[in-house]
């Protein structure tokens, strides 16, 4: 199974229509993937339907690059029981 | 003083709670008017000070002219639709007579019976007054009627005393005036003379000379008979600004009939246009200098640019006196739709009862009312108008505008509402219809409707389906 790094990696690259091979841990959704206001609620929508879990709106919302994501979802993750 | 000397040091006064200003701002009401000194207006070379807060005690009051020069603006409303009117406007001013009068044409046999028809309801407030043509026969109408009050023509410019009613001299149009003056005293009605484009008229070499004698005639009847006088803005050339000069000054205006004429502020009204946008302002700083009512109509319809809308004038009302005093503000809703219902357009961004007076489009905007509505919204709308705070949706909306309209779609309060993040796919069309589809206008309501059920089937399941 795929680590939480590269799910999120592949759920960025599709939401955000960039190449994975292209996305870092240290992008900014934003600054760097280009992400606009939209895309960023679905990034998280896509999130959580990926790993089946619920984010907090306001927190998820604040995370701002793809390795932070990464350390965030796992959190959740582990919170939830999912992993 | 220099400006230099002038200046001096403001300190920021930190502090990790936010000061709302609630005492002005508490929400359940308009933001209360207050003062904080007397105003000041330079008369005949002396410093007359007026005492703003005399409104608070003053029995100020709201009439009407909605039938009357409100009608002149728009085809005649059937007997039935003025009926209903009339019922709805006792209900918004409420026990108390806020809206304290309106009056009535009397020249034709519908105008006769819609005013029979609207006493026949029993409604203390508002008096329903007549209003005719300085004309010596008109009295018959008004006493066959059984008012007790009538407005008549007095114009009181040159314009219309030389250029319209073609009299020969000033001294022929005043004593044509008090004849006509005359005639109601002996028919037992209280004239109200309407001194007409009176912002534009002479005022002590016509306006002052012809008060003066309406005084001294009023002092030969009983007080219930005596003189009112209308101050008719009739071409919207009056200004509120302190020392502006006569005869466009409302202050200066006001304080002559009151103080020197000694026309007493409780028969003192103001009457405007809204030629130059100043009609709302124009009619509250009446009041505040002492006339103490305020003529209006609904929605300001009226002759061109329309009068001082009458809603907007209960709003002032209870700003200034800090209290609803019995208004029914729920009710200008009620009339607005009505209004709509019988073809009377009103634009949807008029203040207080348009389509979209407290609706936001932009999303930075949407943000601020999920957070908390008083950032965007004006007054509890949804406690005084029954009209919560919308956001209608275009590409400027984000999706805190989508997710905002959703909830109020739903009426979802507080835990329920709904999280912008569970809005994505509307949120993704509507940017879709304006980035890939090159929408150039706002999405409707009934489209987002639409959309809600075909994209957030659980949500539409769970909260519109259960509602009904």
């Amino acid at each position: 199974m795929s680590s939480v790094s590269d799910r999120v990696v592949a759920v960025t690259a599709r939401v955000l229509k960039v190449d994975p091979e292209n996305v870092k841990p240290e992008d900014n959704f934003t600054a760097d993937l280009g992400a606009e206001s939209v895309q960023s609620i679905e990034l998280v929508a896509m999130f959580e339907e990926e790993f089946d879990i619920e984010m907090e709106e306001e927190a998820a919302l604040s995370v701002e690059t793809v390795g932070a994501a990464t350390e965030f979802i796992t959190k959740v993750c582990q919170e939830q029981g999912k992993l | 003083m220099s400006v230099a000397s002038r200046r001096k040091e403001h300190q920021l006064v930190n502090t990790t709670e936010p000061n709302l200003l609630e005492d002005t701002f508490e929400y359940s009401l308009p933001p209360l008017i207050k003062f904080d000194g007397p105003l000041i207006e330079h008369i005949d070379g002396q410093v007359v000070e007026f005492d703003p807060k005399s409104v608070e005690t003053r029995d100020i009051v709201v009439t009407d002219t909605t039938f009357r020069d409100g009608q002149q603006a728009r085809p005649p409303y059937t007997i039935d639709q003025m009926v209903h009117l009339y019922d709805l406007m006792a209900q918004l001013g409420g026990p108390r007579g806020i809206i304290r009068q309106t009056e009535f044409f009397l020249y034709t046999k519908n105008d006769r019976e819609t005013l029979d028809r609207c006493r026949e309801l029993g409604h203390e407030f508002p008096e329903c007054t007549g209003w005719i043509r300085a004309v010596k026969g008109d009295f018959r109408l008004v006493k066959e009627a059984g008012l007790k009050e009538t407005g008549m023509l007095t114009s009181s410019s040159d314009y219309h005393i030389f250029n319209k009613l073609k009299f020969k001299s000033r001294q022929e149009c005043m004593d044509s005036y008090c004849e006509v003056v005359d005639a109601a005293f002996e028919a037992g009605v209280r004239p109200r003379c309407h001194l007409e484009d009176v912002t534009r008229a002479d005022f002590e070499g016509f306006v002052l000379p012809f008060v003066d004698r309406l005084m001294r005639m009023s002092e030969q009847v009983p007080e219930e008979q005596s003189i009112k006088i209308r101050i008719c803005d009739t071409m919207g050339f009056g200004l509120h600004y302190p020392n502006a000069e006569l005869p466009r000054s409302i202050p200066k205006i006001i304080y002559k009939l009151n103080q020197e004429c000694g026309v007493p502020s409780d028969r003192l009204e103001w009457h405007g246009h809204n030629d130059f946008h100043r009609v709302h302002a124009n009619g509250a700083t009446a009041w505040l200098y002492g006339c103490d009512a305020l003529n209006g109509t609904m929605f300001g319809f009226g002759e061109r640019c329309g009068n001082p809308p009458v809603e907007g004038a209960l709003m002032e009302f209870i700003a200034l006196k800090g209290d609803l005093c019995g208004i029914q503000t729920e009710v200008i809703t009620e009339m607005a739709d009505y209004m709509r219902s019988i073809g009377l357009p009103i634009p949807d961004n008029y203040p207080l009862v348009g389509k979209h007076f407290n609706t936001t489009r932009a999303g930075i905007h949407a943000g601020g009312l999920r957070s908390d509505e008083r950032i965007y919204n004006i007054f509890d709308t949804t406690l005084l108008l029954g009209r919560p705070p919308r956001v209608a949706l275009t590409d400027k909306s984000g999706a805190d505008g989508v997710a905002h309209w959703v909830n109020e779609f739903f009426g979802l309060k507080a835990e329920q509402r709904i999280s912008k993040i569970k809005c994505h796919k509307l949120a993704r069309w509507v940017m879709d219809q304006y980035e890939v589809e090159g929408r150039m206008t706002a999405i409707s309501d009934e489209e987002l409707e639409a959309k809600v059920q075909q994209l957030m089937p659980e949500y539409w399941e769970k909260h519109k389906l259960a509602a009904v």
